[in-house]
């Protein structure tokens, strides 16, 4: 059986506007998880609010709140990045 | 003492590993800091040769990162400083047997030896430079010239400075200072002047901390939760 995919067009330099514009959406896709689930960022914004905590921008209950919200999305991200979601495996060759 | 030791261990219940907080200079005897440990268990020292680790005896289990005990470790590490120099350990460095704790003191004995001369008698002290919401626009070159001198005046006062990571766009200074524990008053002092000149950014001055940002020794891998 033989497949034409978008991958195979760009390699013979060839562009379909339908496979272009999937190719263009899982782009954006990927870039909008990998900012989303970026552990590095979370881990920041995690500091950030222990701050804004300390220095009385924020209540308790809002920095409680906030900080469980961002450890479970820590904890999803590092998941991720175990599994390494975002690579895809050619398993046909 | 090395009988003593011997004899907590066996005390210990069967299954129970030893959670490290931090290492100090081997005291003449074991030292029992109270059960502050892990599920209040009591924290005191062992020896590998003339170091101590000090430890306290726990389940097994991983130990993710979770505020409350973060802060068990922290307040661990700093009940200890308040007698001893201490060299910090990462937070979730636990140990199947005593015998794989000494294993991996036996791999780091120098770098230890080499730490505990660099923080001897020392502290670690901490200042953040935040900026109010409403002075969020302030230009580069104003947020420029609070932090340099800042820092400059800090250096001058501290045997050495780190600048740490800025986490957040309000953060224009992150930095932490190895301070002599005979000059932290004089330390404070030019922080209270520093605030005086630049009273509009928020300041959090803390410590004194056991010195994590000026030792880093990696033993046994990279690897930072769970037993080993």
């Amino acid at each position: 059986m033989f497949f034409v995919d978008d991958l195979l067009l760009r390699t013979l330099g060839l562009s379909l506007p339908g496979f272009d514009m999937i190719w263009m959406l899982e782009q954006v896709q990927k870039f909008a998880y990998k900012d989303l689930y970026n552990p590095e960022k979370i881990k920041n914004q995690i500091k950030e609010t222990r701050l804004l905590y300390e220095f009385g921008e924020i209540a308790r209950e809002e920095y409680e709140r906030k900080n469980s919200e961002l450890m479970r999305k820590l904890r999803l991200a590092q998941k991720a990045e175990e599994m390494n979601l975002s690579s895809r495996t050619d398993i046909l060759g | 003492m090395a009988r003593r030791v011997l004899r907590a261990e066996r005390q210990a219940p069967e299954g129970k590993g030893k959670y490290a907080y931090c290492v100090i200079r081997c005291p003449s005897e074991r030292e029992s800091f109270g059960d502050i440990g892990f599920e209040g268990e009591e924290v005191y020292s062992l020896d590998y040769r003339d170091l101590a680790p000090v430890v306290s005896d726990v389940a097994f289990r991983e130990y993710a990162v979770n505020e409350a005990e973060v802060e068990t470790h922290r307040k661990v590490a700093e009940q200890v400083m308040k007698k001893y120099s201490v060299l910090p350990v990462a937070y979730g460095m636990a140990f199947k047997t005593r015998k794989l704790l000494q294993i991996a003191m036996g791999a780091g004995y120098q770098a230890m030896q080499k730490a505990l001369q660099v923080v001897d008698g020392k502290v670690e002290l901490g200042i953040k430079l935040f900026l109010p919401k409403e002075l969020e626009d302030w230009t580069a070159g104003e947020k420029e010239e609070c932090r340099s001198d800042f820092l400059a005046s800090l250096r001058n006062k501290a045997e050495d400075s780190k600048e740490l990571k800025l986490f957040s766009d309000r953060l224009i200074l992150n930095a932490a200072f190895l301070v002599d524990g005979a000059r932290i008053e004089e330390f404070s002092e030019q922080v209270d002047k520093l605030a005086m000149k630049f009273e509009k950014p928020k300041l959090q001055y803390s410590g004194p901390w056991p010195a994590y940002n000026f030792v880093d020794i990696h033993i046994l891998g990279s690897k930072r939760k769970g037993f080993r």
